[in-house]
Parts: structure tokens; C-alpha cells; sequence
């Protein structure tokens, strides 16, 4: 569903992605792994429009995303979180959970009902009049998954969904994950937590300093010495 | 739904609360009341409330609000003195400039923060040199237009009506969608637009609206007074006065800017009476006072501390 | 005779640039070290212009030997103002508005404590350099500006030197950059951030006393206008960027003076804020910045 083709992205003089080339088929999980600063979150960006890419051809359902405002490529099909949760901090979490759908036809009561479904299942509906700001962090990367859904898109990317995240958090979070999976969904996943992303994705990428070094799937890529010697060094 | 009964009953409140100053308001000169004090009290009102659009729900904070302000007076004046057509027109033709002159200062939304708020100060500035800089026959020159003729009564009645509309505005707003989109712009514009909010054109709508709002008080306080130069209409004073009265009620809620103005202008009288030498000084130390112990306003505050006045005060 | 004008012009602009660009400056360390909005920074221009007044009036020194006392008075009520409203702000919602606000009581408050004491009449520092103008060419400059340039550019100098070799320069700049991290380095923010108050404060009132030589008259109410130019100033040289915006200065300086030459009066008082607008629409962090858009 999403074409990525010779993606470059050049900071002044940084390369941040270069010559990048990959494909997300419908209903799969694509994993981006790579140390720091080797360009994950610059692919997300260029992806939904917060970046133009300085080369190359994002093809999404036959529509090229490039020089697209951030906002048309939401309403594409395509949500996203951050790596550093982004709430909006004076909104209540049942407000923050409506903004993504405020040019809806549906009404008013039947979008606050869903977005309180939402809240409720993993268990923040008591808090629904809270202000966002009032949230911890890892509460707030889960608010923002759910705001994710309520945009209904069919493809989702995660930026570090688990980091900073207590276990039980995380769990709920892979629950989520899975049955958007089981629901159609495609994703990319970018997180440092290996063991998640080898059991949840089919297909993995994996970059260093904002080239594709490996491609493949996990048992592929852990034996892979390229990337051994990418994250162990030499 | 509690949350919407909520919404309900306090904006049922609210409304009625309205209705029932605009009737003892709308009796005011039929008992022969000095009118000054209440024009210039639903005059601010409207001011700080159309401040709040942008100010409080959006957060763009323009310093130089009053640019259009002096538009709309401007364009009534010239309308009717120039033109010899009726108020009525000069009104529309007050809208229109407002509208105009807030398209082409869209662009502006692109800064944030201090940068916005100085270079539409920049702009006030510009309209102000720039009218008074006009022939004479286009718009006054230097010593401005007198209208030949005045109405206090019915500026008044047409104060009274614009801030009824513009009350009402900011109360759907506050509830409506656009608002809430607004009011996450207002939190983080980067964000608003990845979950796919069109910035752009939902700011516009707040940056007209209240652009709107303040050319047409301009235009009425030109019947009120019968008058309009450069000095007064693009006075920067009127730009702080209406960020002051907003910021002391509470910006970003419904009321905040109603209570602000009339506490404000309320102190402002009384230190005018008891303390003329020093008026200045006092007016100054209220609002340093103010922002040091109630900086999200009055009415911001007491929300803020006291949630189950959430029920009341929005 | 035309060229001569445009010299004239072109060489008055660059003194005055001179002296905006430090009331920028000032404004601009202020803003910058922690988002302080301080509106009543003309004030204290002002302010300096009264105190080398009474200084004159009172021992009939040179004007210029009051700037070292000015400074010390001044920084010392900048430190004051700091502790008594900057902590409380930072600690709000929305330091920028809220302390927009509260300066500008600060600037009422301080415009009618100079009206109070000095009267609204405009007042003027009779002091005569002799020889009183130097002739260049066809050019005549009054002594006055070439001696408030050089102490400015001697200021400015000092500045730069204080800014971009001292340590504590350093660390203002540091904290300017990112204020966060520093605190995590180990500098204490708040006091540098009083230092940095007063210094600003300082720097705003000296320049009055450079402004007292330039202009015959000064009043209490022109406070506004020199905090309007410094805001002006620091937005076009890019906020957060001392010597930015004192290129900034000189610009809107040189522009205003050049435009009184071939504009009708009014209309050449618009020339500065329409370079700010063309400058900010060409490149919308300023001309020297690199934060603006988020
Ligand atoms: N806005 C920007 N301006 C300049 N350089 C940038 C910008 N954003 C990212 N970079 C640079 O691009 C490179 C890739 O950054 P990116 O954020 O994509 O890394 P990442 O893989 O997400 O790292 P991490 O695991 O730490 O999140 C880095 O060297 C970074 O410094
Ligand atoms: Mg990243």
C-alpha cells in the first residue's frame, strides 16, 4: 500500500536518509530498527508530510504524498505517534481523542461516545475530563495511540511505542497493536526494544546512518553481520 | 451524557444572565442614564472578547489588534462623510475592510509567538502612517474626518447589539468544533496539522471573525463620537486595553473577558476619582499585581482552583 | 547636493542605528535568556536620559562621566526587578503574555513616577561640545554624535568582548540557546538570569544617556517608542542574537534617516516597519536567526 522509493533527505549538509527504498503491503508490519540518529524518525517525517523529502517518491494507494501538506496525508489513511508523546496539554483527553475527527459527519454525542469507548478500554475513562497535561508519559504515548484510531487510518506509524513504558503499559499497548492488526491495519514500527519488533513484525529494515543496511525477516536479519557489527560495533 | 448536560445547563445559565443585561442594558437611555460610561464598558467588552478569539482560543496574541480597529472606523467615516451614503453602509463597508485588511495580513500566522505579536504591531503602525499620509479628500489627512453629525442613542443600541452577537459568537465557539480545533492549534499547531487539521484555514476563520468584530466596534465608536484621526482610531492603547481587560478575566474562557473589563474599568474609575495625581501609577501597580497573583486571569483561576466551578464558569 | 544629503543622512542613520541596535540589544538578552517580554524597556532609556539631567544639573561634570554611575544605579535596579518578577512568572502558564503584561504595568508605573518627578514638559541637556560640529567634506556632524557613537561602539565593543570571551558571556549565551540544558551543566539560571536583567537594564539606560547628547529634547512619554524600535530592532536582526540586533539597529536606523530625505514626513516614519515586514516575509526568522517557525 505504501510505495517508498529512493527517499533522500539531506539536513544542510547531513544526509539524514539517503537512497532509501522500501514497501509496506496491506495489512503487514514493517519494522525500522537502527541505532540513534540513523534516520528512523526523519523517514517517518518525510512519510506524513512534517518534512518534504528532498528526493525521490512516497507513493501511497497510488497517490504520491511528496510536497503533500502534513494534514491532507492524515485524512489520506495515514496516523502516526511520536517519539516524544504530543498531546494537545490544555485539552481534556476526550477532546484530544475528537480533534482528529472534527470535519466528521457524524454527531457531536456518537464521536464523544466512541471516543469514551476508547478512553474506557484501556481504563482512562475516569480520567476523561483530565487536562492531557495532567498524564504521565506513558499514559499520554497511549492517548496518542488512541487518537491515532480515531482517525480510523489504515496505515500507522509508531515511533518508540514501548520507550519508557512499564510493562503492563506495554502490554496494552501490544494488545491495541494486534487487534488493529487483526482489523486490516498496516504499520511501521520503529523501536529499540529488538524482541518486540522481531515477534510483532514480518518484515524488517534496518538502517545506519540514514542508509538501508539490511532488509529482511528477523531470523534473517539477526543473523545478518552487517548488523551485528552496525549495533555491536567492531 | 453528564458532560453535555453540563454544557447545557451552564450555557442556559449564561444565556439568560445575557438576556437579562441586554434588557436593563437596552433601557438604559430611556431613563436618561449618562450613556459614556456603558458605551465604553460594551465597547471593551466586545474588544476583549474579539481579542479572545485569536488571543485566547487560537494563540496568536496580536499586539497591533487595533489596526483593525481603525480600518472599520476609517471606512465608515470615509463611506459616510466622502460618500454621503447612510451609517448602515458605512458599516458594511467597516466589515468589509476588516475583511480585507485580515486577508492580507494572513500571511502573518506563519511566525509565532513574540515574532507574530511585533510585526502585527509593525502593521498597526504602517496603517496608521500610511492613512494619515493619504490626500485629504481621500481620507482626512492628518487632521481626520468629522461626520458632520452623531447619534449616541443609536450607537449605543448598535454597541449593544454587537456585543450581544459578539457574546453569543464566542459562546457557540467555545462548544462548537471549530473551536476545539482552534483551541489545539492553540496548544501545538505542528500536531494539530499531522492528525489532519487544516490549519490554515481554520486560523483564517478566527483572524477574520475577530478582525470583523473589532472593525465594527471602530466603525460604531466613529457614530458615537462623531469623529476620527489617526491618533486616536490607531492608538496602540486600544490594542493593550483590550489584551489587559481579556488577560485580567481569563483569556481562552467565555466570560473572562466580560469580567475582566468590568472589574478593570471599574478599578480604573474608582482609582480616576480617589486618586488623580497618581491614576497612572495605581492603573500600572493593579495589573503588575494582578499578573503576579492571578496570572491565568479571574475567572481562569478560580477555574483552575476550584473545578466544580467548572458547572458555572467557562 | 542631493549626495550631500544622502551622506548626512546615511551618517546620522548609522549613529542612531547605533544607539537603537543597543536598546535592541539590551532587549534582546533579556528576551532571550528567559522569554521575558519586558515592555517597559524604553522607560529606562528614558530614564537614563533624566539621570544624566539632573547628573549635569547638579555638578555640572561632563555628561559622559555619568555614564560609569548610571550604569552601576541602573544595574542595580534591573537585579531588583528581576528578583522581584521574573521567578514568580517563569513558574506561570505563559511567561511571554504574562510578563508582557506585567511589564507594561511596570512601564505605567515607571512613566508616571518620570512624569511625577520631571514634569511633561520636554527638557534638554544644555551641554555644548565646542568645537560644536566637525565639517567633512561637505558634510556637517555635530560633535555630540560623533561622541555618542564612539562610547556606543565602545559599549557595543565591550559587549561583544563581555558576550563572546568571559566566561559568564558564555554562559548568557549558552543559556539563550537553550536554557534547559544549561541548568543541568551546573549554572545557576536564576542568578544569571538576574545578572543578565541587570546588565540589560544598564546597558537600556547608558544608551539613554548616549540619546540625551544625539536628541535636544527628550520627554517622560517617549519611553513607548523606544521599547517599540527596540522590539522592532530584535525581530528584524532575528531574537536571541545580541550582535544581530545591533546590525538590526543600524539598519532601521539608516533606513529611517534616508527615508526623511525623500519621503514626506509621516510616510518616512512607516519606512522602518516596512522593511520589518518585507525582511520577516523574505526570511521569517530574521536576518540573522535561525528560530521563528516551529
Ligand atoms: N530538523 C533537523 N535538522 C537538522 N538535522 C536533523 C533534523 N532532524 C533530524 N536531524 C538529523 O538527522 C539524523 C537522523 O535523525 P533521526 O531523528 O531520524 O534519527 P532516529 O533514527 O530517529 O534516532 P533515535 O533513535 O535517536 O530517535 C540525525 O543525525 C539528526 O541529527
Ligand atoms: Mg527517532
Amino acid at each position: 500500500m505504501l510505495d517508498v522509493q529512493s527517499l533522500r533527505k539531506v539536513f544542510g549538509g547531513l544526509v539524514a536518509v539517503d537512497t532509501i527504498s522500501f514497501d509496506v503491503p496491506e495489512n503487514s508490519i514493517l519494522g525500522l530498527i537502527g541505532v540513534n540518529g540513523s534516520g528512523k524518525t526523519t523517514i517517518m517525517n518525510c512519510i506524513n508530510g512534517i518534512y518534504d523529502a528532498t528526493e525521490g517518491v512516497i507513493n501511497f494507494r497510488g497517490t504520491n504524498l511528496v510536497g503533500k501538506k502534513p494534514y491532507e496525508i492524515a485524512r489520506l489513511g495515514i496516523g502516526r505517534t511520536f517519539q516524544v508523546p504530543r498531546l494537545f496539554r490544555r485539552l481534556t483527553l476526550t477532546e484530544n481523542l475528537m480533534v482528529p475527527v472534527l470535519e466528521d459527519s457524524r454527531s457531536n454525542v456518537e464521536l464523544t461516545e466512541k471516543a469514551n469507548a476508547l478512553l474506557a478500554e484501556v481504563d482512562l475513562y475516569r480520567i476523561r475530563d483530565n487536562h492531557a497535561e495532567e498524564l504521565s508519559g506513558g499514559q499520554q504515548k497511549l492517548v496518542e495511540l488512541l487518537r491515532v484510531m480515531m482517525l480510523d487510518p489504515d496505515l500507522i506509524l509508531l515511533d518508540e511505542p514501548f520507550a519508557g513504558v512499564h510493562p503492563n503499559l506495554c502490554k496494552v499497548f501490544l494488545e491495541q497493536i494486534l487487534k488493529l492488526k487483526d482489523a486490516g491495519k498496516s504499520f511501521i514500527l520503529v523501536s529499540h526494544d529488538l524482541t518486540s519488533v522481531y515477534s510483532l513484525s514480518e518484515h524488517l529494515l534496518v538502517l545506519n546512518q540514514g542508509q538501508k543496511i539490511a532488509e529482511g525477516n528477523a531470523a534473517d536479519i539477526q543473523h545478518n553481520p552487517d548488523v551485528i557489527e552496525a549495533f555491536l560495533g567492531r | 451524557m453528564s458532560s453535555n448536560r453540563l454544557v447545557w445547563t451552564r450555557t442556559s445559565i449564561w444565556l439568560g444572565f445575557l438576556a437579562l443585561s441586554a434588557l436593563g442594558l437596552g433601557l438604559l437611555p430611556a431613563y436618561g442614564f449618562s450613556l459614556a460610561f456603558w458605551f465604553y464598558l460594551l465597547l471593551w467588552i466586545t474588544l476583549a472578547s474579539g481579542l479572545n478569539i485569536m488571543a485566547g482560543f487560537t494563540g496568536y496574541l496580536p499586539f497591533g489588534y487595533v489596526a483593525f480597529y481603525g480600518i472599520g472606523a476609517y471606512a465608515a467615516a470615509v463611506t459616510v462623510k466622502m460618500h454621503g451614503l447612510p451609517i448602515w453602509a458605512g458599516f458594511i463597508a467597516a466589515a468589509l475592510a476588516g475583511v480585507v485588511l485580515s486577508l492580507m495580513f494572513a500571511r502573518t500566522m506563519v511566525l509565532r509567538g513574540i515574532y507574530f505579536s511585533i510585526v502585527s504591531l509593525a502593521l498597526a503602525v504602517i496603517c496608521r502612517l500610511l492613512i494619515a499620509a493619504m490626500p485629504e479628500d481621500v481620507a482626512g489627512g492628518s487632521y481626520g474626518i468629522s461626520l458632520g453629525f452623531s447619534n449616541p442613542d443609536g450607537a449605543y443600541y448598535a454597541m449593544l447589539a454587537l456585543m450581544l452577537a459578539t457574546l453569543l459568537t464566542v459562546t457557540w465557539l467555545a462548544q462548537s468544533r471549530l473551536g476545539m480545533a482552534l483551541r489545539a492549534i492553540r496548544d501545538d499547531p505542528d500536531t494539530a496539522e499531522t492528525v489532519g487539521i487544516n490549519i490554515g484555514t481554520v486560523r483564517l476563520k478566527a483572524w477574520v471573525l475577530s478582525a470583523v468584530i473589532a472593525s465594527m466596534t471602530g466603525a460604531i465608536e466613529a457614530w458615537y463620537t462623531s469623529i476620527v484621526d489617526t491618533e486616536t482610531a490607531f492608538n496602540l492603547l486600544v490594542s493593550t486595553k483590550a489584551v489587559i481587560f481579556a488577560v485580567a478575566g481569563g483569556l481562552g474562557t467565555v466570560i473572562g473577558p466580560v469580567v475582566g473589563t468590568v472589574v478593570m474599568l471599574i478599578v480604573d474609575d474608582l482609582i480616576w476619582q480617589h486618586f488623580p495625581v497618581l491614576n497612572v501609577f495605581l492603573l500600572g501597580l493593579v495589573i503588575v499585581l494582578l499578573m503576579m497573583f492571578l496570572p491565568s486571569g479571574i475567572v481562569g483561576s478560580l477555574i483552575r482552583r476550584k473545578p466544580f466551578l467548572r458547572r458555572i464558569l467557562f | 547636493m542631493m549626495t550631500t544629503l544622502l551622506i548626512q543622512a546615511l551618517v546620522t542613520g548609522l549613529i542612531l542605528g547605533a544607539l537603537y541596535g543597543l536598546i535592541g540589544c539590551s532587549l534582546t538578552i533579556i528576551y532571550g535568556t528567559m522569554r521575558i517580554v519586558n515592555f517597559s524597556h524604553g522607560e529606562f532609556v528614558v530614564a537614563g536620559c533624566f539621570a544624566v539631567l539632573m547628573f549635569f544639573t547638579a555638578t555640572g561634570l561632563h555628561p559622559l562621566l555619568s555614564i560609569p554611575l548610571v550604569f552601576v544605579a541602573f544595574f542595580l535596579v534591573g537585579m531588583c526587578l528581576y528578583y522581584l518578577f521574573v521567578p514568580r512568572l517563569n513558574r506561570g502558564d505563559d511567561p511571554e503574555v504574562a510578563s508582557f503584561l506585567t511589564f507594561y504595568g511596570v512601564s505605567l508605573m515607571a512613566g508616571a513616577i518620570l512624569l511625577y518627578f520631571f514634569q511633561a514638559d520636554t527638557r534638554s541637556l544644555n551641554y555644548v561640545f565646542t568645537p560644536s560640529v566637525y565639517k567633512i567634506g561637505h558634510v556637517f556632524i555635530p560633535t555630540a554624535h560623533i561622541v555618542a557613537l564612539a562610547t556606543g561602539v565602545a559599549i557595543i565593543a565591550a559587549l561583544t568582548w563581555f558576550l563572546y570571551r568571559t566566561i559568564y558571556g558564555k554562559a548568557l549565551r549558552a543559556a539563550i540557546m537553550n536554557r534547559d540544558a544549561i541548568q543541568i551543566v551546573g549554572v545557576n539560571i536564576n542568578t544569571l538570569s538576574a545578572l543578565a536583567f541587570g546588565l540589560a537594564i544598564a546597558i537600556a539606560a547608558s544608551t539613554g544617556v548616549l540619546l540625551a547628547l544625539v536628541f535636544p529634547a527628550f520627554g517622560p512619554f517617549s519611553g513607548m517608542d523606544y521599547t517599540l524600535v527596540g522590539f522592532v530592532v530584535i525581530v528584524l536582526g532575528g531574537l536571541g542574537h545580541p550582535i544581530g540586533a545591533i546590525i538590526g539597529g543600524i539598519v532601521f536606523g539608516i533606513a529611517e534617516q534616508v527615508a526623511i530625505v525623500f519621503l514626506p514626513q509621516s510616510l518616512s516614519q512607516a519606512v522602518g516597519f516596512i522593511i520589518l515586514i518585507a525582511a520577516i516575509t523574505l526570511r521569517p526568522s530574521g536576518l540573522f536567526g535561525k528560530v521563528a517557525l516551529r
